[in-house]
């Protein structure tokens, strides 16, 4: 089984539902069977030069915009390297495999995915992790890495899972998160945790942090040590440095049952 | 007790007969704390009473000392072995020793240390310590829960592993003519043995003094003296010694596989005829019920290079 790359002849005008590119249907079959493929109306070579490479069960995706939403929707193996920005929706409820984002990232990103990586060399949009209105929860596992920052609601009704992002995150992270941690390197925006219930806030710092977190002081808890050891694992070298040994712990949000935490490491 | 004296390996002779062992169920924890020291402490606290599944429920020991660079929290580490008759016996040993040695014990956190499909619910008692406060974080296909204590929090992983191919009774009967002589002889198959992953030596020091036979004149009673091998006995029962046998020490090894259990018998048997001649030590052999009980059997003349 060998991969394919698949470059979009010129930019979409409106928005592209790429959700059907999954990579153990398309690399199973020769380049030349994938271009005639029924896609939009035409075929799959109609908007895409598709050629076979090297890289076994990989997908590439070349010349994306932030207008190609649902990328990897429901993957469960294989890897899609998207050469370009992706758009919404990108590994919606992913549950296994890899992808991999050189550009940017638009809203939803990783929502209610169960397992599997995402990495985004750039920044990501709103609800990173999150739910979509009506469902019951967001992220429920697997790690999302991002390279830049990241907007707002990041991890709305998240329950299990871990988002790492090198930048910041945009206002209340974590808002009525169930579970699951987000780590971010650059801090959290304002009102982090929001209506929060359980789960993990970890970052240096937090823009206007609300009334309704207890300071429980500072602390080392071996579990800091597992969640980077777990990180290093997943990331490699994209990983952040291990967390100090000690954290200032803020129990939240007590306006719900309080169970959650803010971590600061700074 | 069956069997010959056969051969003869370095002055000290070993008896044509084999230890009979019997399957057993088994798990591993990793125990780790701020300083080796500690580690020590919760694991051999939690190991404690454990020598015989007949009276402590369990057979436990140390395994071996992790390096930080190999535990899951990268602090200094134990990894201890539990054996019982079987995964529903060895759950509530587990409970109990862990709940109240190693919960208990300052700095402690403990993680599953054995790989296998079937698990047990390590977690199930000491994390209701938390009294609602617990919580859990999955990290990958692993759970752990933290239990908020008066140092901080205990971390223990939700569920280890168990396996059913674990053997219990691995044993080597060293006889002699010298009590301190076959002692310390003891004492070196004991530290040869446990240089060995996968397997323990649960009775004090790795050394049993009292071996038994099964039954009692009295009535209750599941095991009693091994007149047999009683030296102040010879005479007046039916006995197994020398007439120049003053003392028998046994030593008893679990081992999580066959294979364990085997690869000890070996070196256990090695180190005795290496340094026993010396000491004092005049014959070995081992104990067994015919081979009608046990589904293992080490023949010791395997283990004779």
């Amino acid at each position: 089984m060998s991969g394919l790359r698949l470059r979009l002849k010129s930019a979409p005008v409106g928005r592209l539902d790429l959700s059907c590119l999954q990579p153990p249907v398309l690399t199973s079959e020769t380049a030349a069977n994938v271009a005639r493929m029924p896609f939009e109306g035409g075929s799959l070579g109609d908007l895409f030069e598709v050629s076979a490479i090297g890289d076994a069960d990989t997908l590439i995706l070349a010349g994306t915009t932030d207008t190609c939403d649902g990328i990897g929707d429901h993957l469960k193996s294989g890897t899609i390297v998207v050469e370009g920005d992706a758009g919404s929706y990108t590994g919606r409820f992913m549950k296994g495999g890899r992808i991999d984002i050189k550009g940017s990232a638009g809203n939803y990103l990783g929502s209610g995915m169960k397992g599997g990586l995402i990495t985004v060399a750039g920044s990501a949009g709103n609800f990173v992790g999150a739910m979509t209105p009506g469902e019951k929860f967001g992220m429920a596992g697997g790690v999302i890495r991002v390279g830049g920052d990241i907007g707002e609601r990041a991890g709305d009704r998240m329950r299990r899972g871990t988002i790492v992002v090198k930048g910041k995150t945009g206002a209340m992270a974590g808002s009525r998160m169930a579970g699951g941690t987000i780590w971010a390197e650059g801090g959290f925006g304002p009102a982090a945790g929001t209506l929060m219930r359980r789960g993990t806030l970890i970052g240096p710092k937090a823009e206007q942090m609300l009334a309704t977190f207890a300071d429980c002081g500072e602390h080392d808890m071996v579990f800091l040590r597992l969640i980077s050891r777990f990180v290093a694992a997943e990331l490699g070298p994209l990983a952040p440095a291990a967390l100090p040994a000690r954290v200032r712990r803020y129990a939240g949000d007590l306006a719900t049952i309080g169970k959650g935490e803010l971590l600061l490491t700074g | 007790m069956t069997g010959s004296q056969t051969m003869q390996v370095n002055g000290v002779a070993i008896d044509d007969t084999f230890a009979e062992a019997f399957g057993m169920s088994g798990t591993a924890l990793i125990i780790t704390a701020d300083s080796q020291k500690w580690a020590n402490i919760a694991a051999t606290t939690m190991t404690g009473f454990g020598t015989s599944v007949i009276g402590c429920g369990a057979e436990c020991g140390i395994d071996y000392e992790v390096p930080a660079s190999e535990t899951p929290d990268g602090r200094p580490g134990v990894r201890v072995l539990i054996f019982g008759f079987s995964p529903d016996a060895i759950l509530p040993q587990l409970k109990n020793r862990v709940g109240q040695c190693v919960l208990t014990s300052p700095g402690s956190a403990c993680y599953n240390g054995l790989d296998s499909a079937q698990r047990l619910a390590l977690s199930a008692g000491p994390r209701f310590f938390g009294d609602g406060w617990q919580q859990s974080k999955r990290f990958g296909g692993r759970r752990f829960w933290r239990v908020p204590v008066m140092d901080g929090e205990f971390t223990i992983e939700d569920n280890v592993g168990v396996t059913t191919d674990a053997v219990g009774g691995g044993n080597l009967l060293i006889l002699g003519r010298d009590r301190v002589g076959l002692l310390e002889t003891a004492e070196a198959a004991v530290v040869a043995i446990n240089k060995l992953p996968d397997v323990i030596t649960p009775f004090p020091g790795g050394i049993v003094r009292s071996g038994s036979k099964v039954g009692s004149k009295y009535k209750g009673a599941v095991a009693s003296t091994n007149n047999a091998f009683c030296p102040t006995l010879r005479g007046t029962t039916k006995s197994e010694l020398d007439a120049d046998t003053i003392a028998v020490l046994e030593i008893v090894i679990d081992g999580l596989t066959s294979k364990a259990v085997s690869d000890a018998m070996r070196v256990g048997l090695k180190a005795v005829t290496d340094i026993g001649a010396a000491k004092g030590v005049t014959r070995v052999s081992a104990g067994n019920y015919g081979g009608k009980l046990g589904q293992h059997h080490y023949h010791l003349k395997d283990y004779v290079a």
